[in-house]
């Protein structure tokens, strides 16, 4: 090998790098497998993320109401154990800006039609915020539940929170 | 001699000799790629297959056409099939130059109708920025002297970009207060809500209770990543390589412990490119094996 083989080299690696910058540029920074690596870019923002809380045995009056994570009615429901992403989950409900019925239908699918029989599972939207420039305070929003043959949203809360208003 | 020819020595070191080392060594790593490659492709289409309906998230080529077609009728486990086998033939180097770029091509969009649920995951790139060299130093460095320089060479160039562009995309995202340690806080708690969704319950560890009871502490240990990110870039010099992977590694070993985050084929990838491997199996052996003659 010689001078030759390596200049030949860098220079197929400068083409590469130019498809990778307009690849990212004209992809919102990623085009698999590029990327400009943005995770964690934006600190200090509050977060989203969703869990699903058991609520099969509660009150139909409780399971609606926002509480703090820390005092939770209900126990969550281990993902893995069912064979869901938890970070695919979380982003389905995070990520969703129009629940229609067929968006719903898909999270019931991604539950497995079969898996809930009679139990009620409560997909539930959870933030994390700083406050007091020195606590994290985490909520949790119950937003969908999901049983065997209905996806039902939350009552208490405003239409804006499930339909932004464009299709 | 230019600046990037300077560069070009630094990754594909072409005035050093090839020797059986580092073949045996290349093939090891190129069996690493596609036993990663064949795993991914598989989990992917399966995951596909059971749990994914509609598109949340359209990446890479999924802006392009609607990829909820290809959820259905075991297309994604065709996929997977195929990739494994043309995989298998690009390793025993059987059939055109091109089967990489094939190999390339099916993962990247068995990665998109997989990822079309919301997540955006980086701990595949490794693999996928692996095969993409492989396609390209297949292609155009089939040489068996050549090629396996070359694609090393452009994973580490890669790599090194990789995590300086991170670096920028925290100070431009955020600023130089980026490692302000109540940052880390607001991290452990989301990961912690991840954990506790994904397992049904969680327990700080040691780190994350130390990083919460201080902020200079939290603070120290996102300076140490976040440097560290910014040097990435040198690992394309191949004295400074070791100690700069070994600095990312460590890194790697930070998030796991304080965000609850696994990079398991990004560290062990690491591992393999980071450090002259070669040299210890050139101690121990004089020539290259036919086997691995015919294979590289």
């Amino acid at each position: 090998m010689d001078n030759s083989f390596s200049k030949k080299g860098i220079k197929i690696i400068g083409v590469i790098f130019v498809l990778y910058a307009v690849l990212v540029a004209s992809h919102k920074g990623e085009f698999w497998p590029f990327s400009i690596y943005p995770m964690f870019s934006q600190a200090g923002n509050p977060w989203t993320r969703a869990m699903v809380l058991d609520v099969t045995d509660l009150p139909d009056d409780q399971i609606w109401e926002t509480h703090s994570l820390y005092n939770r009615f209900a126990e969550p429901v281990p993902l893995k154990e069912h064979g869901i992403d938890q970070i695919d989950f979380s982003n389905f409900i995070s990520k969703t800006e129009n629940w229609t019925p067929e968006r719903r239908e898909a999270l019931r699918y991604m539950f497995g039609q079969n898996r809930l029989g009679s139990q009620r599972w409560m997909a539930s939207k959870v933030r994390g915020q700083l406050v007091q420039e020195d606590s994290v305070i985490v909520e949790i929003k119950p937003f969908l539940l999901v049983t065997a043959d209905t996806v039902r949203m939350n009552p208490t809360l405003d239409k804006s929170e499930y339909f932004n208003g464009e299709e | 001699m230019r600046w990037y020819e300077k560069i070009g020595n630094q990754l594909f070191e072409p005035n050093r000799r090839v020797t059986p080392g580092e073949l045996i060594f290349f093939k090891f790593f190129e069996l690493f790629i596609l036993l990663y490659t064949i795993y991914y492709s598989w989990s992917w289409g399966l995951y596909t297959k059971l749990h994914n309906s509609e598109v949340v998230l359209s990446l890479g080529l999924a802006n392009y056409f609607d990829v909820s077609y290809l959820f259905d009728h075991n297309i994604p486990l065709f996929i997977a099939f195929l990739t494994s086998i043309l995989g298998i033939f690009g390793f025993f180097r059987k059939g055109p130059k091109w089967l990489y770029a094939v190999v390339f091509f099916l993962l990247h969009l068995q990665y998109v109708i997989r990822y079309s649920q919301g997540e955006i995951p980086h701990s595949q790139n490794m693999i996928g920025l692996s095969v993409f060299c492989l396609a390209v130093g297949s292609i155009f460095f089939s040489d068996k002297q050549k090629m396996p320089r070359f694609v090393l060479g452009a994973i580490i160039f890669f790599v090194g970009l990789g995590y300086t562009s991170a670096f920028f995309s925290k100070l431009i995202g955020t600023g130089f207060n980026w490692f302000d340690g109540r940052h880390l806080w607001l991290w452990i708690s989301e990961k912690s809500v991840d954990i506790l969704s994904r397992e049904g319950s969680f327990q700080l560890n040691f780190l994350q209770q130390l990083a919460l009871s201080s902020t200079l502490l939290s603070s120290m240990i996102l300076l140490f990543g976040w440097l560290t990110e910014l040097i990435g870039f040198t690992a394309w010099w191949k004295k400074l390589r070791p100690y700069t992977i070994s600095l990312l590694i460590l890194m790697h070993f930070g998030i796991t412990l304080s965000m609850n985050i696994r990079f398991d084929a990004f560290v062990l990838e690491l591992i393999l490119i980071g450090f002259p491997w070669y040299k210890m199996i050139d101690r121990s052996v004089s020539s290259t094996p036919a086997w691995i003659q015919k294979m590289v």
